[in-house]
């Protein structure tokens, strides 16, 4: 079942890479149907998703021997966690690739690239092998870095190395950890995950322990990004096309926290115990860094990266606080990861719609700049109170997604490390600071007289965004039914290797 | 889960109006059939003390109820609301006025929600969702920018105090595995005595009290009956409540009493003297509503919770009735300056319900108003005599500004008519409605009601003694006349060292030099230092790499040559492994990649003889390798 999630995009992607030319709105629909595929598999996989307490840990499991003298094999299955990331990724990716984009003849291969790059991407939180794990997060840089240097704009070519080259360092370390990881402990040589995890191959660690793990944050926190390895973050996004960008943020950076959960957590989670103070500070320092650097920014696209620094700061944060085996209770420490993936969720869905927004003034009036905008709400007062949501939530404001993930990530923080939590409460005051600034600027006060033909939202770019934010007003008011399988995943991971 | 439904109502209610048709008389009377519903419902749920409970997950979960105290708050909000939205649909601009009424009754239902919270996370619901329909409205003439900054400054001056709020959720379930407020008192002293200083920024910060008072304020560029609703009955309410509500599980924590008491009485002092010399008549009830609910803080710090109730109650009648007749005040007069209005011979029936407001604003009995704030003294008495004599100094000042409002608004005749605006029926019935029930609040100054009331709301009334009443009704006295004759000098507050007491003493100016403009000016810096320092790491190792390059080539051409053959043999091989592109995306690399850990699963098993050492110098080696790539590479 969740083989076809990944095979079927895959095979989308080659079609309509080697199929005869057709008209543009053809190409995109078709794209979008292929799309719309992975989403259907995996909501009804979660439909079928136990979250009794002794259910197994990793359900829909499919399980193919492949090079079985080193325990590589094609395993795919889902956890609590993993199941919402992907369905999140999928939804991401249906609505950019629905997102309406100016192309010029080379359509089929934009859509080309979008399918693959979802095949890979929903891969690397499918897969249950370290191996494919590590082949699939490097292929999606690839899918990611043609992405924008053939459809950005502006410094695109250079943003798009810059990109690739800098994300790729980070893999090339996860790389040898994994090889460390799995070459160390006792029992037969396999790169299964379910094994790993409880076979925990370091006990409790030592020096070579201690390597393997900085290879292994190293490479997730310039993939998440987290201060000070963020640089490349802002150009890419930038001079992203907006689907792109949307996906850039509302899917790949959950691939570096959710490594960061599903290997050095949970594979050796003494080690991570012993360094997650170190983490947590990092991630206040990005919460904190980020969000004052994008109140300094002038160019909105900009602003939104800085926040992702600032929103994927929290998730670490969590991350952090629940792996510390050593402090704070169990309850505490759960809280604080089903926190951190929920922010995953809520920042997929929110910054992905914020993006995509973004496309609009692009494409209307090609610039970024804040100040070439105002009094937009008398043209574009649907664009407006889209926009509005998509801050307040992104702000934090209760009854959206956001919160959700914030509230639990500070409380299950605060009973583990006290001064992490109360630092990083700095962070939700600015970004209310940084939204405001910006919608006022660009929605409110006098209409500047060349924008008086900015036209407002088209239906489609309505029901697309109007489908994220529609999510993320449910998950703010009634979160239960995503709280309940991330919970069950939760539990397991930070009852420890004792529990 | 009928408790519910005084949030879900107005909710309905306002989303409803949001959408529904743009016609005066249906905003009014769709908002007050909402407003009166909600009422209902809160006196229905007040029949039942259980709490209803909806689940998030884990420890998440949604707690209702209505204590005694509550219900009494939660069916005061409706019946101000219903009055004050009444009158926006006759008294607001049409421009965007279904908005304003959509979120008017919003901000009801934010307002009832924090009301029925029995647990720190709904109370955060409904606490950060008040603020933002007052960012809203605040900023409901969008089109001006001067609004929407003051409403930006609004939203983040709360936010810098609801804070607070999620630092004593924080400090809750830390201590006792739960949000839920009984957790309070399973809290080990220093978790309390967190709690409890969250709970107080928070309730200051909302109630406008010292030292976050200014955002009251900038909330002045909103229209009217935003300003009556947020005042009277929502948003600034909030924090009074919120403190009376958990006084008796915060009163532990030693210095809980004289904090609050504390920020109370600064702010109601400085308030009084701010109104006093104010010339803006919507701001002059804006630092006033600061000093009422600073009065507020004193008798919840006193440890008498039903006194500030109660005071609560009288403050939000009178302060909306007050509001409005100023808001009609402003119209005629085309702005809100008091020196140039006087309207009481225009508009007589308009000046008496403003009197009679101004009266319960001075705190002259037999208006209800006058009990409250003599109980007030009392409470403060039973602390000591110098705070009940600080506590008549801030009632004196209050019937001095309320006498100075009275006289310059409706009272001395002003023969210049500015614009030809008359009130509609509609706008003329709600001030005296509001009136009617100050007067009628009166009851409280009978023996039996009052302590009727005190027993079914389940709080203490303090023993008054016989000189603090007089010794108040005198310096009452004295305030009204420092009012006329302050009201005499129409120009007061205008120019001068008063132009800057009117300016909240200079606090605004303070917060702006202190923490706006440091926080801005350091979010410029470290916009700056991301582009220039942060990221120099990474480009000069690229430069670096690049003019590495440069200086061998130029030293060597052979190199050149070299270098020239290697391009052309990489080329070579890409374009084979691109024609069979397909073969080596699916199998390729994943097999060359298990090829290689094959190699290392070879070497480690050489490894497993105890020679572990060489194994931690491959790592290193891999270490130094991608050191190596990561200085060539970019």
């Amino acid at each position: 079942m969740l083989t076809l999630a990944i095979l079927i995009p895959l095979i989308g992607a080659v079609i309509l890479a080697f199929a005869p030319p057709a008209n543009r709105q053809a190409t995109r629909l078709a794209a979008l149907a292929t799309a719309l595929l992975p989403l259907i598999v995996l909501i009804v996989v979660w439909m079928g998703f136990d979250t009794s307490p002794d259910a197994p840990a990793f359900q829909a499991v499919e399980d193919f021997a492949w090079i079985p003298t080193l325990g590589v094999g094609w395993r795919v299955g889902v956890d609590g966690i993993s199941l919402v990331i992907a369905t999140m990724s999928a939804l991401v990716f249906a609505a950019s690739i629905a997102w309406p984009i100016e192309l010029d003849d080379r359509s089929r291969q934009y859509y080309a690239w979008l399918l693959f790059l979802e095949s890979v991407s929903l891969a690397v939180f499918l897969v249950l092998d370290l191996l494919l794990f590590y082949v699939f997060f490097d292929l999606s840089l690839v899918g990611m870095f043609f992405l924008i240097s053939r459809w950005g704009h502006g410094e695109a070519q250079s943003a798009a190395l810059k990109f690739f080259l800098y994300t790729f360092v980070g893999s090339l370390a996860i790389l040898l950890a994994i090889i460390a990881l799995v070459l160390a402990g006792d029992g037969p040589l396999t790169f299964d995950m379910r094994v790993l995890i409880t076979r925990h191959p370091y006990g409790a660690g030592g020096w070579a322990a201690g390597l393997t793990l900085f290879g292994f944050l190293f490479g997730f926190a310039i993939k998440t990004p987290l201060f000070p390895l963020h640089t490349w973050l802002p150009p890419a996004h930038v001079n992203a096309p907006a689907p792109a960008s949307a996906i850039l943020a509302g899917v790949l950076l959950k691939m570096g926290t959710y490594g960061l959960i599903r290997i050095p957590m949970s594979m050796m989670p003494e080690t991570f115990a012993r360094y997650a103070p170190i983490l947590g500070a990092f991630a206040v320092a990005s919460i904190l860094w980020g969000a004052f650097v994008a109140l300094g920014q002038a160019d909105m696209k900009r602003r939104i990266a800085y926040t992702s620094i600032n929103h994927m700061g929290y998730a670490v944060l969590g991350i952090a606080a629940a792996g510390s085996l050593f402090f704070g209770s169990e309850g505490a420490r759960q809280l604080a990861l089903t926190g951190a993936v929920v922010e995953m969720v809520a920042h997929g869905l929110i910054t992905g719609s914020l993006f995509l927004m973004t496309g609009i003034f692009w494409r209307r009036a090609k610039t970024y700049q804040l100040d070439a905008y105002g009094g937009i709400a008398g043209v574009a007062p649907k664009l407006t109170a889209l926009f509005i949501l998509a801050a307040f939530a992104s702000l934090g404001l209760p009854g959206l997604a956001g919160f959700v993930a914030e509230f639990q990530v500070f409380a299950g923080t605060f009973a583990v490390y006290p001064w992490f939590a109360g630092l990083g409460l700095i962070g939700i005051l600015i970004t209310a600071a940084l939204f405001l600034t910006m919608v006022q600027r660009v929605f409110f006060g006098e209409l500047p007289a060349d924008r008086r033909l900015f036209s407002d939202l088209t239906p489609s770019e309505y029901a697309i965004v109007g489908v994220l934010l529609t999510l993320v007003v449910v998950i703010g008011v009634y979160p239960r039914w995503l709280l309940a399988p991330i919970h069950a995943a939760a539990a397991a991971i930070t009852a420890g290797p004792l529990g | 889960m009928i408790v519910w439904l005084l949030f879900l109502i107005p909710l309905i209610g306002g989303l409803i109006l949001l959408i529904g048709p743009i016609h005066r008389s249906w905003f009014a009377g769709a908002s007050s059939t909402t407003c009166l519903a909600t009422l209902a419902a809160a006196m229905i749920a007040n029949g039942s003390r259980s709490a209803s409970i909806i689940e998030w997950g884990g420890p998440l979960r949604l707690t209702a109820t209505l204590t005694p105290m509550s219900a009494l708050v939660a069916m005061l909000v409706p019946i101000v609301a219903a009055a004050v939205i009444a009158y926006a649909s006759a008294h607001e601009d049409s421009c965007g006025l279904r908005r304003l009424i959509g979120l008017l009754v919003l901000f009801v239902a934010g307002m009832e929600l924090l009301l029925i919270a029995d647990d720190f996370l709904t109370v955060l619901i409904g606490w950060e969702a008040v603020g933002a329909c007052s960012w809203a409205l605040i900023g409901h003439q969008w089109r001006d920018a001067e609004a929407g900054e003051s409403a930006i400054y609004a939203f983040i001056a709360t936010r810098l105090g609801d804070l607070g709020l999620f630092v004593s959720a924080m400090a809750v379930f830390a201590g006792s595995g739960s949000f839920a407020f009984a957790g309070l008192s399973q809290l080990s002293s220093g978790y309390l005595a967190l709690a409890a200083a969250g709970v107080t920024v928070s309730a200051a910060a909302k109630s406008g009290q010292v030292p976050f008072a200014p955002w009251l304020f900038r909330a002045m560029a909103g229209p009217t009956s935003v300003s009556a609703l947020l005042h009277a009955a929502t948003m600034v309410a909030a924090g009074a409540y919120l403190l009376l509500r958990l006084q008796p599980m915060l009163a532990p924590v030693a210095w809980f009493g004289p904090v609050v008491i504390g920020i109370g009485l600064a702010t109601a002092l400085t308030g009084g003297l701010v109104a006093l010399v104010q010339p803006h008549a919507k701001k002059l009830l804006a630092a006033s509503t600061s000093a009422h609910y600073g009065l507020m803080f004193v008798a919840t710090g006193a440890g008498f919770p039903l006194v500030a109730l109660f005071h609560l109650v009288a403050h939000a009648l009178f302060k909306s009735l007050l509001f409005l007749v100023a808001g009609i005040a402003g119209e005629r007069a085309g702005d809100y300056q008091l020196r140039h209005m006087g309207f009481g011979a225009l508009m007589p029936m308009i000046a008496g319900a403003s009197a009679i407001g101004a009266l319960a604003l001075a705190g002259v009995p037999p208006l209800g108003a006058g009990w409250t704030k003599e109980q007030i003294v009392s409470a403060a008495g039973s602390h000591s005599a110098l705070l009940a004599i600080l506590v008549m100094l801030a009632g004196m000042l209050s019937a001095a500004y309320a006498a100075r409002f009275h006289l310059l608004s409706f009272g001395i005749v002003k023969d210049e008519n500015i614009t030809s605006y008359f009130p509609a029926p509609v706008e003329k019935a709600m001030p005296a409605l509001l009136a009617i029930g100050s007067i009628a609040l009166g009851a409280l100054w009978l023996g039996g009601v009052h302590t009727g009331l005190s027993h079914q709301l389940g709080g203490a009334l303090p023993d008054g003694q016989l000189w603090e009443i007089g010794a108040s009704l005198a310096l009452v006295v004295v305030g009204l006349v420092l009012g006329d004759a302050a009201a005499r000098r129409r120009d007061l507050g205008t120019a001068g060292r008063a132009a800057m007491v009117a300016d909240w003493l200079g606090l605004p100016r303070l917060v702006d030099a202190s923490l706006v403009r440091p926080i801005l000016l350091l979010s410029t810096l470290a916009a700056r230092a991301d582009d220039r320092i942060v990221d120099t790491g990474v480009t000069c190792t690229a430069w670096f790499g690049q003019t590495v390059s440069t200086l061998v080539t130029l030293a060597d051409a052979r190199i050149v040559d070299a270098g020239v053959a290697w391009t052309a043999w990489i080329s070579r091989q890409l374009s084979c492994l691109g024609s069979g592109i397909g073969e080596a995306m699916t199998d390729g690399l994943p097999t060359y990649a298990a090829r290689l850990v094959a190699t290392g699963g070879q070497q480690s098993v050489r490894l497993q003889t105890g020679m572990t050492h060489h194994y931690y110098v491959i790592i290193v080696g891999g270490i130094v390798g991608v050191v190596a790539l990561l200085l060539l590479g970019l």
